[in-house]
């Protein structure tokens, strides 16, 4: 039967991978070549790269006397991904036009994920998913908990709110031709307390795509929880950077939990 | 353009990947400031309850290993882990750098604490073929200690079965905020890897692994059986031992000023009888002269500040400095080149001071340095740019350099 | 010499890469006549069937490929858009023709939504056949990496090489004398799809 996914979720801002908190407060925890090199090894199920490089330059003094060379644009990282990870990888981050997704695919991408753009411009979608097929389309959105006891989508990093409800534009997109959803929780994102499972339920139960569930893990347990609030797949961008064979582990825990997964 | 933290001292092109927030303020910084926010008692029972976890239940083998150096954190570290009733073997990996002191500290070690106590001393000709290597492809010749000290207590760890390793601070949450306290952020083979190494592996240094780098000017004769050493153990050997390592900067406060009042007390613990030319601090790295000396004077080399500005920094956050006395003291140590350790170690590996100028110029930064008129120059803490010395590199060497 | 057809569509760059791990001496090409000298022939694809065929057919490939796989036998694999389009007949978006070398049509899955979601994605089991056995000989553990929403319906069952099931049995992998077919991608399915794409160029 097909299982249940681990997708280690790597955040670059020019080239370097950060972890993230509350979409505000960023560190580097390093560079994306050796952390393929481990979660390859880790029996991680896929990769996600998200291009969050806004024109913060810090990280253009990042020192270059390592053995591997730094690599600073998202098709340079993707291409050199792409020679020793034999593993799915979904390019985010940034993604305008078609030209820039077929660019990523021709570089090793095995899917685009888009967001601001694909709000914007939800036409893209359907542009994108005729060109490309639409398993190769991930509708990645962010969304916080509004008032009513919805959640609404944030687009530029999280800083525009659109006034849209989180389930009308995940019915939007599915069916304009997205593949899946990649649905992150701002409200959770570095928080180390769970997945947003009320956000998670209420699309997953919404749409008939995978549903791909990211922010907030501070443990395994709340990757279980993720399942079974109806994610296929289940994904972090901060835990998996602190321990060893973390990937592993997690599905370990999950497979002792019920989970079927690959180990 | 280098620009300073506007806490502490710390410059944007640093060893450590810094970031800054809105105000300037580095994530060093930023992380330290949460120290106050968590609950320490708590921590302190997690590892009271890690401790009780991976206890031996049969009386025969150790409880954990502590790796130690026998510097300051070391004392400290065995002091707590008896404190909570563990009973742990020490492991060491001996660089032969060893101060006079250091050397002391470390050797009694098993006299003081009452523990089992494996040094591990690599040949020594290994030692100086890995510091000439290291030192003209990565600008490091103590490339073989950040590597033996995270290497050789991990594959004791496999060998004895022991699965739980007590490291003290991570290294990279104190001095530049890479992860935050509330992560617990655990010992990975991955880290070791990328930043302890930066990248370079054992393998890097054989005769055939500089022929595939392109290096093989620098090859010294050393095979893989040479390097067994520093070669990690497989996924699969950690897996099967369940080698967990933690450290104990997750569960208590950490403060070096603290820890070595405590352990000149209760052990008679001796800092260096001589001042470091390098630093203002006389109780770090006594285990090797270099880390506050040459390796140090790379630091100042690559990125244009050294053992100065981080001892500052750690002082400044944990409240012992103002920023101003931080930056006297990077006025005062970041450019010097030190002499002691310096001599010692083109008599240890065979090299003149003439080559190792000549080496240590090819491994500054362009985005840190430029060359006027002969000299290396650089902006400073104060604002204005100021010279370092000659430049020793040949005419097309310095093209890059210049403005 | 492999030749990996390149058309327009499919992530060339990693089947490439996986071939070279493997030591094969791959190449992706534009050029029809390179299949004249190919030993093996890689037909990926990532996309939509009718889009599919025709970049194919514009490509100049269809004439050359046929006669070299069905004429001089050469070892042809098609990997996932590349194996459906070995079908007689698509039926993604609009009915389009395929490249009939295994005759059979493909078709969408007729599972129930939200218990089973479209696109089939993610790592699933695959069940190898007696013709399946040259493909799947010695893989550890048959569990690939899936990413599409049809799936291929060969009229002759004896051509299947491995099922898989995602609500309905479907073909994960086809087999007709020289011509191989894969649903799933080897070269994205990290060691066991290496030992799948290492049979193929055994064969």
């Amino acid at each position: 039967m097909l299982k249940k996914r681990l997708i280690v979720s790597l955040l670059l801002q020019n080239g370097q991978l950060v972890k993230s908190v509350g979409f505000h407060d960023y560190q580097i925890v390093g560079s994306p070549q050796i952390a393929i090199q481990f979660f390859n090894a880790w029996a991680a199920d896929e990769i996600i790269f998200l291009d969050i490089s806004t024109s913060c330059e810090y990280t253009d003094l990042v020192r270059k006397d390592s053995v591997f060379p730094e690599l600073s644009s998202l098709i340079e990282i993707v291409k050199n991904s792409a020679k020793t990870c034999f593993l799915p990888l979904t390019v985010g981050g940034g993604v305008r036009t078609i030209d820039q997704m077929r660019e990523l695919f021709l570089s090793g991408a095995d899917k685009i994920a888009i967001n601001t753009q694909a709000v914007r411009t939800p036409q893209l979608i359907a542009k994108a998913a005729e060109r490309f097929g639409n398993q190769a389309i991930v509708v990645s959105i962010d969304a916080k908990r509004n008032n009513a006891g919805g959640h609404e989508v944030f687009i530029d990093h999280g800083k525009e709110a659109t006034g849209l409800n989180v389930v009308e534009w995940v019915q939007q997109a599915e069916i304009l031709g997205a593949g899946e959803i990649l649905l992150n929780s701002i409200d959770q994102d570095g928080r180390l307390s769970g997945y947003d499972l009320s956000l998670i339920r209420c699309v997953a139960s919404a749409v008939t795509i995978p549903v791909i569930a990211l922010g907030g893990v501070g443990k395994w347990e709340h990757l279980v929880d993720g399942v079974r609030a109806g994610a296929s797949a289940v994904s972090a961008a901060n835990i998996f950077h602190f321990t060893e064979q973390s990937t592993r582990q997690a599905k370990k825990h999950m497979a002792e939990a019920g989970i079927d997964v690959r180990l | 353009m280098v620009h300073y933290c506007t806490k502490c001292v710390y410059p944007s092109a640093s060893a450590f990947r810094l970031v800054f927030d809105e105000n300037g303020i580095c994530s060093g910084c930023r992380v330290h400031e949460d120290a106050k926010k968590i609950n320490w008692n708590e921590r302190k029972t997690m590892f009271k309850n890690i401790a009780e976890e991976y206890r031996n239940r049969d009386g025969s083998n150790y409880d954990c290993i502590v790796p130690v150096s026998g510097g300051k954190d070391s004392y400290f570290q065995v002091h707590y882990v008896i404190k909570v009733g563990l009973r742990p073997l020490l492991v060491t990996y001996h660089g032969n750098n060893y101060l006079p002191e250091g050397e002391y500290n470390l050797e009694r070690m098993r006299e003081v604490f009452d523990c089992d106590h494996i040094i591990v001393r690599p040949s020594v000709e290994t030692l100086k073929k890995l510091n000439r290597i290291a030192f003209k492809i990565h600008g490091d010749m103590n490339w073989h200690n950040h590597a033996g000290i995270e290497t050789v207590p991990p594959k004791i760890a496999i060998k004895f079965n022991i699965p739980l390793v007590v490291w003290g601070e991570h290294g990279s949450l104190d001095l530049s905020g890479m992860f935050s306290l509330k992560d617990r952020v655990e010992y990975t083979k991955r880290f070791r890897l990328e930043h302890a190494q930066h990248g370079f592996d054992w393998n890097n240094f054989t005769d055939e692994g500089l022929e595939e780098f392109g290096r093989s000017e620098l090859k010294e004769g050393l095979c893989p059986q040479d390097l067994a050493l520093w070669q990690f153990p497989s996924d699969e050997e950690l897996m099967k031992v369940g080698m967990r390592g933690i450290y104990l900067g997750n569960f208590i406060p950490w403060d070096a000023n603290v820890h070595v009042e405590l352990v000149k007390k209760l052990y008679n613990w001796k800092p260096a009888e001589t001042p470091f030319e390098r630093t203002y601090r006389n109780f770090s790295n006594l285990d090797d002269m270099h880390e506050n000396g040459i390796h140090d004077y790379l630091k100042f080399i690559k990125f244009g500040y050294g053992r100065g500005t981080d001892h500052a920094c750690k002082d400044i956050r944990a409240g012992h400095m103002m920023r101003e006395e931080g930056i006297a003291m990077v006025k005062k140590y970041d450019h010097i080149k030190p002499r002691r350790d310096l001599e010692r170690w083109l008599v240890y590996v065979g090299m003149t001071e003439a080559e190792f100028d000549r080496i240590c110029d090819t491994f500054r930064d362009p985005r840190v340095w430029w060359i006027k008129d002969g000299e290396w120059w650089k902006d400073t803490i104060c604002g204005e740019a100021s010279s370092y010395g000659k430049v020793h590199l040949s005419e097309e060497q310095q093209t890059k350099y210049k403005k | 010499m492999v030749v990996i057809i390149d058309y327009g569509m499919g992530n060339l760059f990693s089947v490439q890469n996986a071939l070279r791990v493997l030591k094969a001496d791959a190449v992706i090409s534009k050029d029809p006549e390179d299949l004249k000298n190919a030993s093996h022939i890689i037909l990926p694809g990532v996309g939509a069937f009718p889009d599919g065929m025709k970049n194919l057919k514009a490509s100049g490939f269809v004439e050359i490929l046929k006669r070299e796989v069905l004429e001089n036998k050469k070892p042809f694999l098609g990997i996932c858009l590349g194996m459906q389009m070995l079908a007689s007949i698509g039926e993604e978006h609009v009915k389009t023709e395929g490249l009939g070398l295994i005759p059979g049509a493909v078709r969408s899955f007729q599972v129930p939504e939200k218990e089973f979601r479209i696109p089939h994605v993610g790592w699933n089991d695959a069940y190898p056949t007696e013709a399946g056995k040259v493909l799947f000989d010695g893989v550890d553990q048959n569990v690939f990496y899936f990413v599409h929403s049809y799936h291929f319906v060969p009229d002759d069952t004896s051509t299947v090489a491995a099922w898989c099931d995602y609500g309905e049995c479907f073909v994960a992998a086809v087999r007709k004398d020289n011509i191989f077919g894969v649903q799933f991608h080897p070269e994205k399915s990290q060691k066991n799809g290496l030992m799948v794409l290492e049979n193929f160029l055994k064969a």
